[in-house]
C-alpha cells in the first residue's frame, strides 16, 4: 500500500510541473499582452469553485471529459491514434437520440437501449478508423479527425434536416427526449447529474480492464508491434477492438451530455471536448484514476475560463494555449531525466546508470509509430 | 483552393523525407494566417504579410524541432500538441490585438492577376491563369523544391537523413542540423499557407481558419509518394472537391449542402485508404537520431 502510495505521488509530479510551467508562461504572455495574470487567474479559479453552483458545473463538465478520455487511454496505450473524440462522442449521442425518439418503448427498456446504441454509434464511427488502419494501414490521426469534420456536418444536417424538431421554431435543434428518460438532478438547482455515477462505473470498469488479458494485449500490442506478433497475438485484431471500446466509450461520453444536460441533439453538441480528452489522458500518464484527477483539473479550466474571458475580458483561448504547453512541457520531462542522469554518470562512475539511459533511448525508437508500417 | 493544401504539403515534404513527421501543421497554418494578416493590417503592404507569415511559420515550427529532433518526443503527440497551441495561440493574440467583440478587421486581400492571351483559353484559362500572384508564386515554388530536393547536393543530405541518419552522419552530415532545417522549411511553406487564407483567399483571420487542411496535407504527401508534382495533382483534386462544392451549391443541386461540405474530408479518408498500403515512407520515419546509441 506504502509503495503504491509513494508510486502515485512520484507519478503525479511532473504533469504538476507541466501545469506550473504552462501556467507561469500563460501569465507571461498575459503579462507581455498587458493584462494582470493574478487578477485573470483568480477570476478563473473563482469561475471553476467559487460557489457550490461552479462547483457542480465543473463536474458537469469533467463527466463527458473524463470518459472520453478513458476511451482515448485505450487507443493511445495501444499507439493508436484516436483523436477523432469528437465525431465518436457526436455520433454516439446521435444513436442514443434517436433511438429515444423513435421506439415507443417503456422507459425501463428504452433507457438501457439508448446507452447500447450510444456505444455502437461511437464504437462503429471509430471502428471505420480502425477498420481502414489495420486493413490498408491508413494513418488513424488523419482518417479519425476526418470523421470529426464528417460526424459535425452530418449532425448539422440532421438537426437541420430530417431529425428538427417541428415544434422548435426553425431552431436547428431535435425533440427533447421524454422526461422519464432524464439523468436525474443529484444536487437540487445545478445541473449535477446521474452521470457522474455512470462516469464512476465506467473508471472502474478501464482500471478492471488493463487487469484482464485483453488489456494485457492490448498493452503489448502497444509496446512493441514486432513482439506482440511474435508472442501470438493477432495485432490488427486488437488494433480493431482496441479502436473499438475506445469510440465506444467516447460515444458513450456523447450519451452522458445528452440524458444528463442538453436532453436534445443542437449542432456542434462534441464542442471541443475531444481535444481536451486528449491533453486530459496524456497528462494522467493514461491512468484511469490519473484521468478523474486532471478531468476535473482541465473542466475547472474550462469553467473558469469563460468566468474569465465574461469578467476580465480575457480570451478563452488562453486556456488551449496552456493545453498545449502543458502537453509540451510534458513531453518534454525526458530532457530533465537525460540532464539528471547525465549528473549521476559525472558524479560516480558506475556504468549501470550508463545503460539504463541507452536502453532507455532504445525504448523510444521501438516504441514509436514508425513500426506500424 | 488547393494552395492553402499544397504549400503546406510541399513544405511536409522536406519535413518527412528527412525522418520527421510533423502533424502540427493545422497549428503552423495558423499562426502563419495570423502572421499575414497583423503584417498586412498594420503596415499596409501585403508582401509584409507575407514575410510576417513565413517568419512566425518558421518560429514557431523550432518548437517542433525541438520536440523532434532534440527531445526525442513521440512525434504524433508532439505534432498534436502543436496543433492545439497554434490554434490557441492564434485566436488568443488575434483577440488580444484586436479585441473580443468587436466585428473581425479586415484588408484589402491580393487580387487576382489575369495573364493576357493565356487567360483567355476557354476553360482552361480561368482555371490555370486568373488568379492571385501566391498561387503563381506556388507554382514556382513546386518547381524549385522539386529541383532541390531531387538535383542538389542538399536534397541528396535530406533524403540520405531521411532513410539512414547512421550512414549519413558516419559521411560527415550533422543529422540535426538537416532536420532542423527541413522542419523549419516545412513551417515556412505551412505559414505562407496560412498566409493565403488570411490575405489571399480571405481578408481576414478567422479563429479554425486552417479546418483542417493540415491534416489534408499531410494525406497529400503520403498520396504524393514525396513528390511535389505529384503533391500538386493531389492538391489540385482536393481544390476541384472545393470548387465543386461551391458550384453545385450555387446551382442548386439536391443535395445536402452540410454532405458537399463535407466532401474534402470524405475524400482524404479514400486517398489514405487508396494509397497506404504501397506507400514506401522514409527508412527512418519519425525515427529519433540519437548519436550516442549503435
Amino acid at each position: 500500500m506504502k509503495k503504491i502510495l509513494q508510486d502515485s505521488i512520484k507519478g503525479i509530479i511532473p504533469p504538476l510541473v507541466a501545469i506550473l510551467l504552462a501556467f507561469l508562461l500563460g501569465g507571461l504572455l498575459m503579462k507581455i499582452a498587458g493584462i494582470n495574470p493574478i487578477v485573470a487567474y483568480t477570476s478563473l479559479f473563482k469561475g471553476a469553485f467559487g460557489s457550490n453552483h461552479r462547483i457542480a458545473e465543473t463536474i458537469v463538465r469533467a463527466i463527458p471529459l473524463i470518459i472520453l478520455a478513458l476511451g482515448i487511454s485505450i487507443a493511445f496505450k495501444a499507439r493508436i491514434w484516436n483523436i477523432g473524440g469528437d465525431g465518436q462522442f457526436t455520433v454516439g449521442a446521435i444513436f442514443a437520440v434517436f433511438v429515444a425518439l423513435t421506439f415507443p418503448l417503456p422507459n425501463a427498456i428504452l433507457l438501457p437501449l439508448t446507452f447500447i446504441a450510444a456505444f455502437i454509434g461511437g464504437a462503429c464511427w471509430g471502428g471505420i478508423a480502425g477498420f481502414v488502419k489495420a486493413k490498408f494501414n491508413a494513418n488513424e490521426v488523419i482518417t479519425t479527425l476526418m470523421l470529426n469534420y464528417i460526424a459535425f456536418y452530418l449532425l448539422e444536417w440532421l438537426v437541420k434536416g430530417p431529425m428538427m424538431d417541428s415544434n422548435g421554431h426553425g431552431f436547428p435543434q431535435s425533440e427533447l427526449i421524454n422526461e422519464g428518460l432524464r439523468l436525474p438532478v443529484l444536487l437540487q438547482g445545478t445541473r449535477l447529474h446521474l452521470g457522474l455515477l455512470v462516469a464512476v462505473v465506467l473508471v472502474i470498469g478501464v482500471y478492471m480492464f488493463w487487469r484482464s488479458t485483453l488489456g494485457f494485449k492490448t498493452e503489448i500490442v502497444g509496446q512493441n508491434r514486432e513482439v506482440a506478433q511474435y508472442s501470438g497475438i493477432k495485432v490488427n485484431k486488437i488494433i480493431v477492438i482496441t479502436m473499438f471500446i475506445s469510440a465506444g466509450l467516447a460515444g458513450l461520453a456523447g450519451w452522458n451530455e445528452m440524458f444528463g444536460v442538453h436532453y436534445r441533439l443542437l449542432e456542434n453538441i462534441s464542442g471541443g471536448y475531444g481535444n481536451l480528452a486528449i491533453v486530459v489522458a496524456l497528462l494522467a500518464d493514461l491512468n484511469p484514476l490519473g484521468i478523474v484527477v486532471s478531468g476535473f483539473f482541465f473542466a475547472a479550466l474550462v469553467t473558469g475560463g469563460n468566468t474569465m474571458q465574461r469578467m476580465e475580458g480575457v480570451p478563452f483561448a488562453l486556456v488551449d494555449v496552456i493545453q498545449g504547453l502543458a502537453i509540451i512541457f510534458v513531453i518534454s520531462r525526458v530532457v530533465y531525466r537525460r540532464w539528471r542522469d547525465n549528473g549521476a554518470r559525472t558524479n560516480n562512475d558506475n556504468g549501470i546508470l550508463g545503460k539504463l539511459v541507452s536502453r532507455s533511448g532504445k525504448n523510444e525508437r521501438t516504441n514509436s509509430p514508425a513500426s506500424n508500417r | 483552393m488547393s494552395v492553402p493544401i499544397l504549400l503546406p504539403a510541399i513544405g511536409e515534404i522536406f519535413t518527412q523525407r528527412s525522418g520527421i513527421l510533423n502533424l502540427g501543421l493545422e497549428g503552423v497554418i495558423l499562426m502563419g494566417a495570423l502572421g499575414g494578416f497583423v503584417g498586412t493590417y498594420y503596415s499596409g503592404s501585403l508582401w509584409v504579410g507575407v514575410m510576417l507569415a513565413v517568419a512566425f511559420g518558421m518560429l514557431f515550427s523550432v518548437i517542433m524541432a525541438v520536440l523532434s529532433v532534440t527531445i526525442r518526443a513521440n512525434q504524433v503527440i508532439a505534432g498534436l500538441a502543436l496543433t492545439i497551441l497554434g490554434a490557441g495561440l492564434s485566436t488568443f493574440l488575434f483577440r488580444i490585438i484586436f479585441g473580443i467583440k468587436k466585428l473581425p478587421p479586415s484588408i484589402e486581400p491580393f487580387q487576382a492577376i489575369k495573364i493576357p492571351v493565356l487567360s483567355e483559353i476557354p476553360i482552361l484559362g480561368p482555371v490555370l491563369f486568373q488568379h492571385n500572384i501566391l498561387v503563381y508564386l506556388t507554382f514556382v515554388l513546386v518547381i524549385v523544391s522539386a529541383i532541390v530536393l531531387e538535383k542538389t547536393t542538399f536534397g541528396l543530405k535530406v533524403r540520405a537523413v531521411g532513410e539512414h541518419p547512421q550512414a549519413a552522419d558516419s559521411k560527415g552530415i550533422n543529422v540535426y542540423l538537416i532536420r532542423y532545417i527541413c522542419v523549419i522549411i516545412g513551417g515556412a511553406f505551412a505559414g505562407l499557407g496560412g498566409a493565403f487564407l488570411s490575405i489571399g483567399y480571405m481578408n481576414t483571420f478567422l479563429d479554425q481558419m486552417s479546418a483542417g487542411r493540415g491534416f489534408i496535407a499531410v494525406a497529400v504527401v503520403i498520396f504524393a509518394r514525396w513528390n511535389p508534382y505529384r503533391a500538386l495533382g493531389g492538391a489540385f483534386v482536393f481544390g476541384l472537391a472545393s470548387a465543386l462544392q461551391l458550384r453545385l451549391q450555387a446551382v442548386g443541386v439536391p443535395i445536402p449542402h452540410q454532405f458537399l461540405l463535407a466532401l474534402p474530408y470524405i475524400l482524404t479518408i479514400l486517398v489514405l485508404i487508396s494509397v497506404s498500403k504501397k506507400a514506401e515512407f522514409p527508412k527512418a520515419f519519425t525515427l529519433p537520431y540519437n548519436r550516442g546509441e549503435r
